[in-house]
């Protein structure tokens, strides 16, 4: 039985979650996390033991930390960039042109590897368009970055 | 084939051949026992027996303390076509199936959830990643271990890798004390998680700003397939945590272990599995593929930070305040790539002061408009944090010591053995410099016409300086519990005592000068009261040469019955090669009326 709802939350978040609006589920741009009730001994303890406060996950669940977890959704970049954090980190790498989770982010849209700088390229090109305001959600970055690719003749192939 | 080919691992291994062999001399099959997790004496508890005490984990009522019962049990329920218990025990099955050769029934493929997480679950490389301590923060100070599954062997992936991990699970309604006593000695329930690997990346190097050591290990597409399926078996399964031993490292060497039995990982017995060391066992048995580095967001920030000249470091500063100093004439003024770092520096400053707390909008806001200066300047390469050697390059985490020396006009004789670790004079590759954690260091000593007596035992002695510079404002400290001696009248005294403070830390290249207040409470025959206290500051410099460290330091403590101590001191290592080092002291120790100077030279062996 237990195996049963661990795979169905398999299923169901591949990886990770749908967006929401920002701040709004802790998601989104801005929330570095960390928040939460845990105080000083708890977190000095939690790092002791390397342990979680009260949650375990397993299976292939989110463990999103405060973003939502009921997206269905599957292995695509949107669910990575609901990933509390890690919008930033994209961003960051879109700012400068390159980094690990840029190239993440174009691995899980599936572009294949000869294409990956060009697609780089064209993220940092349109780093404005694709993050027009501090409030854009994981959702909207995803359609401005299919915006952008569908734009660009050698991406729109594989948008 | 696929027999054969068990029989030639069986055989390449040097293990006897068990596929001839009988259910009854299965039981004691090294991966039968490692798959109910067995102590064959690896650690002090529970030996003979499996480590696990969860029901749910075993098939036989006893199927914890008797593995033969486990396995006769284990054969009736996995054997029927179709058996619902081979879902729940995938390894297990695997394991009956082709040590007893059953028919080929479809095994599996009835198993629909297990197939569908094993399909999802990455499973092409697996990694040992090491997240080392953190500099300030004494809980993480050991480091701590956990398993990254990658999918595909495309490296540019790792952020989409999981993370395995074994963590004690903490409920929040309890008081600390009771916290700290349950985390050190157990009766914290351990479970294993399995988490995207981005989230760990984000838990460790982003917000406690721990660099992280990832190992890629050499396991083949046979032993993944283990490690996987017994992962399966272990979801929800409770184990009990010690911190000392049966920790973090410790299960998941158990889980490599499972991968390839025949190693030498479990031979040892350990007493204390300190993550440091886990990485030297698997370096030692030849898993260890190739080694990645990845800092964190302080020392990128320093990376950055170290190509600004003190103007540009003003600047970064203050844009990372009001982003609209970006169309300021001095930041205008700049050459395009030196304002592409000086946004960088911003944006770095920025993230790393607001990484903890709820949302600001008015930080997000600041956060974006410094990206997009970032984005209109042209990227600046080459300024990621230089790799310093990694953690299991660095000395033994054990040391014995041998020395002499003249105390006033008398000679003595000192042996000194500690457990763990590292203090910020002995050589610092693959260690943080500026960082000591010390438990369980005794010096023994025989001076001249005297008995053989205790001259220190430290329990406890862990000193951090975080260095201060114009982006980061870290607090450093010091514990230390234990014994040691103080001149007070004509006699050195043995005194227990606790002692403690903050304190600043500079670098400035490879000096780092440092400045504490203390307090100090102590017991010791010569004072009429149980307690005396103390206060009063130390302060020092480091510094790490290329051939040597060396350590200057002035202590002086003003106690509550008008007793004062000073305590100058210059402490000179040598490290000879990785596990030796040659160490000299000179300390002068007492008070106004009475003084005493101490030469000291030994040889350090550092081991294990």
């Amino acid at each position: 039985m237990r195996k049963t709802l661990l795979a169905a939350a398999l299923v169901a978040t591949s990886f990770g979650a749908q967006a929401s609006a920002p701040g709004g589920s802790g998601c989104g741009w801005g929330n570095m996390l960390f928040e939460g009730n845990n105080g000083m001994p708890m977190h000095l303890l939690a790092t002791l033991v390397n342990g979680t406060s009260g949650n375990r996950t397993f299976g292939i669940t989110s463990g999103t930390n405060g973003c939502d977890t009921s997206g269905a959704l599957s292995y695509h970049g949107e669910n990575m960039l609901a990933q509390a954090g890690v919008m930033e980190e994209v961003a960051q790498d879109m700012a400068v042109g390159d980094g690990e989770a840029l190239t993440a982010l174009s691995v899980s849209m599936g572009i294949p590897a000869e294409e990956r700088e060009h697609f780089k390229k064209t993220m940092h090109e349109n780093f404005s368009t694709i993050f027009p305001s501090e409030d854009v959600t994981a959702e909207e970055v995803m359609s401005n970055i299919q915006n952008v690719m569908n734009q660009d003749k050698q991406l729109a192939s594989l948008s | 084939m696929r027999s054969i080919n068990l029989a030639l691992i069986l055989v390449l291994a040097g293990a006897p051949l068990w596929a001839q062999a009988t259910p009854g001399e299965l039981a004691t099959h090294p991966r039968w026992k490692a798959l109910l997790h067995i102590n064959e004496g690896t650690t002090w508890r529970y030996q003979g027996r499996s480590y696990i005490d969860d029901p749910e984990f075993f098939l036989h009522e006893s199927g914890a303390t008797d593995a033969h019962a486990e396995l006769e049990a284990s054969i009736e329920q996995l054997r029927p076509e179709g058996s619902e218990a081979r879902c729940d025990f995938p390894a297990r099955y695997r394991f009956l199936d082709r040590q007893l050769d059953w028919p080929d029934d479809g095994g599996l493929s009835h198993c629909s959830d297990y197939q569908e997480w094993r399909r999802d679950m990455p499973g092409e490389r697996v990694a040992l990643i090491f997240p080392a301590s953190y500099l300030n923060s004494p809980s993480s100070m050991f480091g701590h271990t956990l398993l990254r599954i990658d999918r595909g062997n495309d490296e540019d992936g790792v952020w989409l890798s999981r993370a395995i991990n074994f963590g004690a699970t903490v409920q929040g309604q309890e008081n600390s004390i009771l916290y700290v006593y349950r985390g050190l000695f157990g009766g914290y329930p351990g479970y294993f998680s399995n988490v995207p690997y981005m989230n760990k990346i984000r838990d460790y190097a982003h917000l406690e700003n721990r660099d992280m050591w990832e190992y890629q290990l050499n396991l083949t597409q046979g032993e993944r397939d283990w490690l996987l399926a017994h992962l399966w078996e272990l979801e929800d399964i409770e184990f009990d945590y010690l911190f000392l031993d049966e920790n973090c490292s410790f299960r998941l060497l158990e889980l490599i272990h499972l991968a390839r039995p025949e190693s030498t990982l479990m031979d040892d017995f350990r007493f204390a599995e300190v993550p440091a060391n886990t990485v030297r066992s698997l370096d030692r048995a030849g898993f260890i593929e190739s080694v990645e580095y990845r800092p964190s967001k302080a020392n990128e920030l320093d990376a950055l930070v170290d190509r600004l000249s003190a103007g540009e470091q003003d600047l970064a500063l203050a844009l990372a305040r009001d982003a609209s100093v970006a169309e300021k004439e001095a930041f205008q003024a700049l050459a395009p790539r030196s304002q592409n770092l000086v946004a960088r520096a911003a944006y770095a400053y920025l993230r790393l002061q607001n990484r903890e707390g709820a949302r600001s909008q008015e930080v997000a806001q600041r956060g974006l408009a410094l990206l997009r200066v970032v984005n209109r300047t042209p990227t600046v390469s080459g300024v990621d944090p230089e790799r310093p050697v990694s953690p299991e390059k660095g000395h033994g985490t054990k040391m014995l010591a041998a020395g002499g020396g003249m105390l006033g006009d008398r000679g003595f004789g000192e042996l000194q053995a500690r457990f763990s670790y590292h203090d910020w004079l002995d050589n610092p590759e693959g260690y943080l410099n500026g960082a000591a954690i010390e438990a369980f260091d005794a010096r023994i000593r025989r001076t001249e016409g005297d008995d053989l007596t205790l001259e220190q035992l430290d329990v406890v002695n862990i000193k951090s300086l975080a260095p201060r510079n114009r982006f980061r404002k870290p607090v450093s400290w010091f514990v230390n519990g234990g014994l040691d001696r103080r001149l007070i009248g004509s006699k050195r005294h043995l005194t227990r005592h606790i002692q403690g403070g903050p304190g600043l830390a500079w670098e400035m290249g490879s000096v780092i000068p440092y400045a504490y207040a203390m307090a100090r409470a102590e017991n010791n025959s010569a004072h009429d009261v149980l307690v005396s206290t103390a206060a009063g500051a130390r302060a020092g410099v480091l510094w790490y040469a290329d051939g040597f460290q060396l350590g200057l330091e002035a202590e002086g403590l003003y106690y509550h019955n008008d007793d004062r101590r000073y305590r100058p001191s210059a402490t000179l290592n040598v490290p000879v090669g990785r596990n030796h080092a040659l160490r000299a002291r000179v300390e002068r120790d007492g008070g106004p009326d009475r003084a005493e100077t101490e030469f000291h030279l030994s040889w350090r062996y550092y081991f294990d």
